[in-house]
């Protein structure tokens, strides 16, 4: 067994209560910062962790705190981000069950490091049930002293609300967020002004994933070497939850150490894949990742790595697809979600994917033309140009099939029909 | 100052435009959608992309979200951005019905304009489109959902430009709606600006529907003459009629947009009741011979009963030229000068207000949208001048403090605090501005003992005189309705106290050219001045020139009455008013539109509309329907009719044979340059007769506004619809009026045991009135307030702003009969 | 159906407590959902009230999201997940099966009023897939044995109630 530091107390069948979490050391790493670190020593160590966001796009933790200014305004807001409406990502769901006080900590030491008068926890509407279960946990560690006015009487003031989405996926990403908080359509906004310095109702806002702040606990614990030394790569930090679903025997969140190689994940820990099965493909990442092929089956699973190799690690939800399952039915789910979940603001977004979803359905029919390919391959690109990251997202698994699987999408127009018998999956 | 280059030409730009801003001022007109220089730059429809090949930023990039910044290199033709450009337009035009032949905005449509230039000609898309359904907005704009290209103008106008909330986006993704919750007229009277900030076709022109296209018109510049603000337009004439009106562009009046009364109010021009002939004694005649009608009737009044028994009154709303002829006329015949104003305390404040007038501290109204304070005296700005109200909302969303002391109630489409409390303070609030700021620097506690006895509330009064304090732009804003002469004095001289802080001074005039009348009225007298007169029998004749004082004269019974007793009325109009209807002789004259002149507007600015066409009867109406309408002839029928200032010259000169520009010269006064003073330039306040003195305060004021105990100050209130004459003759518009209401305060209503909505009576002068109530918070105590809207027959009261005795005002079952 | 006065003295309360009303409009509106099923006109316009807003721009906020309801849904909602792992899992069979078996097409609401069948993209249960949510509650993995079991006993709760 692998070290387990995010998942160490996760039970089974039921979460952590707070006695289990501070039998186990739960709020150490708080009392610490509060009587012996500043905020500055804070942020310093984790940038020195090299802890990068959890959420999809690996923005270094410590980078961000930085640019809240020494004498930016109050109230400042620190933002959890639970939304999690990348599919094929569940790990923020398993985190918050299986150990809500770790969260909270992670939540306390963040706003300890950017003087943060209040937390929102925005989280997505299907999870009603950790939503409840952190309203409750919240209540508990604000009896216990760990929130409120004069915390663990270091006369540190911070509390932290729950904060229910009705739903959308554009709602995770971080700007469209603070207008989703605000009660306001969530649309996202356009920096500058960046958030950490006018967020949410124009206060200096850091938004943070629910596994990035549930990391803090431990770096303050173990000290930023040993953060580094859980990884498997060079350059890598920490551990990593991987959520891997799809053609496999065992579908879940592992936490193994980051860097760990795909093979390694799907055939030890996932169970491999089910008889009859051979790999074909895998989004490495959730649905606005590039599809990554046999060739990339030993790749090392970390963000620099699947980088370099022009890929990106996202949020780590591996989803995993066999020869017989057909990837332009495949991308044509996938560019449905994005249609569907677009927000409407920018062109390339709101016209672009619809138009993607008909050509590629064409081709899926059988009524698909060999021009059919130079649009989708140009209208890819032309995706980058949107207003936000989630054109771009969208584009990464249609523009990896077109150069992955090209001669996939071409027997399709050939035969004039789905070589694999159809758009259901088996 | 950031130099840059855009298409290998280099121009240098102030800190802070976009670098598609910066381009337009090359001449290059990037392609845009959301980008609106009065909404500023969203991102949203992403066509205006350009490649950034050296410089801070590089590749492909939105120019409206890029600052130009030093050593940018720019290229708009590179392949990269078109292509990427002509892949937006394919995308906008997905679900686009391609009903151009059908849409109105066909010709004049930016999203016609871009897919053509763009390139995107084929189309490729085999997809379904998805369709909307369209709602009834009323009567001013056409919604058509399908045309959307959802570039979000219409919402952020709507909203955070206007401040009104009924009409939003709704739905997500391509499905996503602009619209209202339901069908329901707009309820912005700004909403006609929808048509002209939507690219496309979804908010197209009423009342124009299906008329013709743009290059069917003949287009022109042209001023608004609806207010005393002048914005500017454009005007549009098909077949000899007015058809459609849009905002022109003008950065100290206007901006990019007008209001509804402005934009709608022309049907008067082409309205079917418009006299075309003249009309002497019952019968029609021509024109020419309505002139020497006049001509020799006037002789005879003067012969019969000198020179005294002739009074003459000139409307605010006719242009320069005939105000001067006007005056020409009075003074060739040796009759007393014309009067403008209706009653004696206007004829005073007006006199103040040119007196008082400086260029310097003159405000624009576009100065309002950049002032960090603004302290409005007496003004319903979204009433009385309606451009107002949007650039100090952009005031307001700019951080600044707007303060109202107004008894009320107002609707303000922006945060304002309002003053409650009697016309009667708003001397003692002036003077405290002006005590604090000239008061010693810093002295403990001025600030409050100042406050102390300013206003009602003195802790409002603190509030503001702090905010006066500290401000480095301040515009006071006065009103022409309930302030007094003493009010005028002391905002020309809190501007004048203010100037190290660059404070500047609008006063809200009633009319178009308040202010041209303001600064050459001489008679010293007011209309009631020769109401009195016509009623002692002193008055045998009365000439009046583009004005109808039935209209808006508070005693309508009375005036009737001695109009009927005259043996001579003369009338000069372009509109069938009841004026004209009880003249002996009505001598037709031309519209703006006809005859274009010079109009001053509230802030000293000379502004000339041009002629747009030569007049004559409606192409529509010359064949009594039929088609092709042909009447043979040389001349187009119905353009006999002369300008009102060509009519007083031939009055006035019988056997003149001038060319017009030589008779312009000669009504000039003696100051020929007066109306070729540069359009737009300032009104220098000593063209007419030496500037006053600055003068102090008069005698107080104050006590005039007193009523008691037993009796209410009836405000009679300006209205955006149906108050002003010549918009009141638009049907569309017509449809836009309120239904008359009476405005209480719920401290009166409770004591008076009135509810909101029931229905009232009032009697006033032996006459009555019914009308329902409203109840607001708004109100302050002791006021009414009643909208002097067309046809709801307030012209009952002795006075502007009567007495008004609680006894008077009765619970009744329901409305008139 | 109307708002519990309850409700409302509730929510009129916690938005008066709070700094930024307009951060309640989700939560206001999936209370009266959660009371009255959905949010009908009337109840928007409440929400209005409640908030100071102009209705409208409650109906651009509750028009966005796929957990508002703005026209009449059955007890049970049911989510059917449609995005890509659940798809690999049998979606396409699933929800034939629930069409079939509920007599409605995906948006429609059962003639009893008792179950509305939406899909919905990825709910976070890859690990169970096919998943499904119904009025919250998570399924998954579902087959066309577990999707009849869960309706009958539905079903059977439901006329529980009623008794
Ligand atoms: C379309 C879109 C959806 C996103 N959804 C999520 C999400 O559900 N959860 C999340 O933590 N980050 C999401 N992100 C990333 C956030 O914008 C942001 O980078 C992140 O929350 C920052 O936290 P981190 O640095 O700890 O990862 C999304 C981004 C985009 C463009
Ligand atoms: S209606 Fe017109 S202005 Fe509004 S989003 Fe659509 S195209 Fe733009
Ligand atoms: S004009 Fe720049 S994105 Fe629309």
């Amino acid at each position: 067994m692998v070290p387990q530091v995010l998942f160490q107390n996760r039970k089974p069948d039921r979460i952590t209560t707070l006695a289990e979490y501070q039998a186990g050391g739960g709020y150490s790493a708080l009392s610490q910062v509060l009587t012996r670190q500043d905020p500055k020593g804070l942020q310093t160590l984790i940038d020195e962790a090299l802890l990068l966001g959890r959420g999809g796009a690996a923005f270094p933790m410590g980078r961000k705190l930085a640019t809240v200014a020494d004498d930016a305004p109050h109230p400042r807001y620190l933002v959890c981000n639970a939304d999690e409406m990348e599919p094929g990502t569940f790990k923020d769901r398993v985190l918050i069950h299986a150990d809500p006080h770790q969260l909270i900590e992670g939540m306390l030491l963040a706003a300890y490091a950017i003087g943060a008068d209040k937390g929102l926890i925005f989280i997505r509407p299907e999870y009603e049930g950790a939503a409840r279960i952190l309203e409750r946990e919240i209540g508990l560690a604000r009896e216990a002293g760990f929130l409120g006015a004069n915390i663990l009487g270091s006369g540190v003031a911070f509390d932290m609300v729950v904060h229910r989405s009705g739903g959308r996926y554009i709602c995770g990403e971080a700007t469209a967020q603070l207008n989703a908080l605000e009660g306001k359509r969530p649309n996202p906004r356009k920096p500058p002004p960046y958030p950490t310095e006018k967020g949410l109702w124009g206060m200096p806002t850091v938004t943070q994933n629910v596994e990035t702040l549930c990391c803090l606990p431990h770096i303050v614990n173990n000290g930023a070497d040993w953060f580094k030394s859980l990884a498997l790569t060079s350059g890598a930090a920490g551990t990593k939850i991987y959520q891997i679903s799809g053609k496999v025997n065992r579908p879940g969140c592992y936490e193994l150490p980051m860097g760990i190689k795909l093979s390694r994940i799907i055939e030890e820990y996932a169970g491999g894949m089910p008889a009859g099965s051979t790999f074909k493909a895998c989004l490495p990442g959730g649905a606005s990742t590039r599809f990554m092929t046999k060739d990339h089956y030993d790749i090392e699973m970390d963000i620099d790595t699947l980088r370099n190799a022009g890929h990106r690690l996202g949020t780590a939800a591996i989803m995993v697809f066999d020869d017989k399952t057909c990837l332009v039915a495949a991308t044509v789910n996938l560019i449905t979600f994005f249609a569907r979940e677009s927000c409407g603001w920018c062109t390339p977004c709101r016209e672009g994917l619809p138009y993607i979803l008909d050509i590629l359905q064409r081709i899926e029919n059988g009524q698909g033309q060999e021009r059919h390919i130079g649009m989708l391959e140009s209208m890819a690109r032309h995706l980058w140009k949107a207003y936000c990251a989630f054109a771009p997202g969208a584009a990464s698994p249609l523009e990896s099939l077109l150069t992955y699987f090209g001669d996939e999408v071409r027997a399709h127009i050939t035969e004039k029909k789905c070589p694999f018998g159809g758009r259901e999956a088996t | 100052m950031p130099k840059l280059t855009i298409d290998n030409r280099e121009i240098e730009v102030p800190a802070g435009p976009q670098v598609i801003a910066a381009a337009e001022q090359l001449g290059i007109m990037i392609p845009r959608f959301c980008y609106h220089p009065a909404l500023g730059a969203v991102g949203a429809c992403r066509v205006c992309a350009v490649k950034f090949e050296e410089g801070p930023v590089k590749g492909i990039e939105m120019s409206c979200m890029v600052d130009a910044r030093d050593g940018m290199r720019v290229s708009t033709t590179d392949p990269e951005a078109v292509d990427f450009r002509r892949q937006v337009i394919e995308w906008l035009m997905l679900n686009h019905p391609h009903d151009c032949p059908v849409c109105d905005e066909g010709g004049h449509c930016l999203l016609q304009d871009m897919t053509v230039s763009g390139g995107h000609g084929i189309r490729r898309y085999e997809g379904s489109k998805r369709t909307h359904m369209d709602q009834d907005l009323g009567p001013l704009v056409q919604h058509e959902m399908n045309r959307c290209i959802q570039c979000y103008r219409c919402v952020r106008f709507y909203r955070e430009y206007a401040g009104y909330h009924d009409l939003g986006v709704m739905g997500i993704g391509s499905r996503v709606y602009f619209g209202r919750m339901e069908s329901g007229t707009l309820q912005s009277p700004f909403s006609g600006n929808l048509i002209d900030i939507c690219p496309t076709g979804v908010f197209t022109d009423k009342p124009s529907r299906f008329i013709g296209r743009r290059w069917d018109f003949e287009r022109r510049p042209s001023i608004c003459i609806h207010c005393s603000l002048g914005c500017h337009v454009t005007t549009s004439v098909h077949l000899r009629e007015v058809v459609r009106q849009e905002a022109r562009v003008n950065p100290t009046i206007n901006g990019h947009f007008i209001c509804d009364r402005g934009r709608y109010g022309f049907d008067y021009a082409g309205h079917p009741d418009r006299p075309r002939m003249a009309r002497l004694h019952g019968r029609n005649g021509a024109p020419h011979e309505a002139l020497a009608a006049a001509r020799e009737s006037l002789a005879g009044v003067s012969d019969r009963h000198g020179a005294g028994a002739l009074a003459v009154m000139g409307g605010t709303r006719g242009s320069l030229e005939t105000l001067l002829a006007l005056k020409h006329l009075c003074r060739k015949g040796g009759w007393a000068d014309p009067v403008f104003w209706l009653d004696g305390r206007q004829t005073r404040v007006m006199k103040a207000v040119a007196e008082l007038y400086r260029p310097e501290t003159a405000a624009d109204p576009m100065d309002l949208a950049t002032a960090d304070m603004i302290l409005a005296i007496g003004v319903d700005p979204l009433n009385e001048a309606p451009m107002l109200a949007p650039a100090m909302r952009l005031a307001a969303r700019n951080g600044g403090r707007i303060f109202m002391a107004h008894p009320g109630p107002l609707s303000l489409p922006f945060a304002a605090r309002h003053l409650m409390g009697s016309p009667g303070a708003f001397d003692r609030l002036l003077s405290a501005g002006v005590n604090l700021l000239k008061g010693p620097k810093g002295e403990e506690g001025l600030l409050e003992t100042t406050a102390a006895t300013a206003w009602p509330d003195p802790g409002a009064a603190v509030e503001m005189l702090r905010n006066l304090q500290q401000s480095k732009r301040p515009v006071i804003l006065v009103g022409s309705d309930l302030a007094g002469v003493g009010t005028v004095v002391l905002a020309a001289t809190l501007a004048r106290v203010a100037a190290p802080r660059q404070a500047k001074v609008l006063n809200v005039l009633p009319g178009a050219n308040a202010m041209a009348a303001a600064l050459m009225d001489e008679s010293g007298q007011a209309f009631t001045d020769v109401l009195t007169r016509m009623e002692t029998g002193d008055v045998k004749a009365l000439v009046l020139a583009e004005c109808d004082p039935l209209w808006d004269f508070p005693d309508r019974r009375r005036l009737e009455a001695a109009m009927r007793s005259l043996e001579t009325l003369v009338v000069l109009d372009c509109v069938d008013t009841a004026a004209a209807r009880l003249a002996h002789i009505l001598i037709p004259t031309q519209t703006v539109f006809e005859s274009g002149g010079v109009y001053v507007n509230a802030a000293g600015r000379t502004q000339r509309a041009g002629t747009l066409f030569t007049g004559g009867l409606p192409i529509r109406r010359t064949g009594n329907g039929g088609h092709p309408p042909r009447l043979f002839g040389r001349d187009i029928p119905g353009a006999d009719i002369p300008p009102a200032w060509q009519a007083l010259w031939r009055m006035a000169e019988p056997d003149s044979r001038l060319e017009p520009e030589a008779v312009l010269e000669s009504i000039c006064l003696g100051q020929p340059d007066l109306l070729t003073q540069q359009d737009s330039g300032r009104f220098p306040a000593d063209r007419i007769k030496p500037a006053g003195e600055s003068r102090e305060a008069e005698a107080d004021e104050s006590a005039e506004w007193e009523t008691g105990p037993d009796a209410f100050r009836l405000l009679l209130a300006d209205e955006i619809f149906g108050v002003e004459i010549l918009s009141s003759r638009s049907p569309c518009l017509q449809r836009m009026e309120p239904e008359p209401r009476l405005w209480m305060s719920a401290t009166d209503a409770r004591e008076l045991g009135f509810n909101d909505g029931g229905w009232v009576q009032i009697q006033s002068n032996g006459a009555t009135m019914a009308v329902r109530l409203t109840v607001s918070g708004r109100m302050t105590p002791g006021f009414l307030s009643l909208p002097r809207l067309r046809g709801s027959g307030w012209q009952i009261f002795d006075r502007r702003s009567p007495v008004l005795a609680k006894r008077n005002i009765s619970r009744r079952e329901k409305g008139n009969e | 159906m109307s708002i519990p006065e309850t409700l409302k003295t509730e929510w009129k309360c916690r938005i008066q407590q709070s700094d930024h009303p307009r951060e309640l409009v989700v939560d206001v509106l999936l209370a009266i959902q959660g009371q009255i099923g959905y949010v009908d006109d009337q109840a928007l316009r409440e929400a209005a009230d409640w908030l100071q807003v102009d209705p409208l721009e409650i109906e651009e906020i509750a028009t966005f999201y796929t957990f508002i309801y703005r026209e009449p849904v059955g007890r049970y909602v049911i989510h059917l997940c449609d995005s890509v792992i659940c798809w690999l899992g049998g979606y396409d069979a699933l929800r034939n099966h629930l069409c079939r078996k509920l007599g409605i097409a995906l948006g429609g609401t059962t003639a009893d009023g008792l179950f509305t069948l939406l899909p919905v993209c990825c709910i976070g249960y890859c690990d169970r897939s096919p998943a499904m949510l119904i009025n919250g509650k998570v399924y998954g993995p579902l087959t066309e044995e577990t999707l009849d079991r869960i309706l009958s006993e539905l079903r059977v709760a439901a006329s529980d109630k009623e008794l």
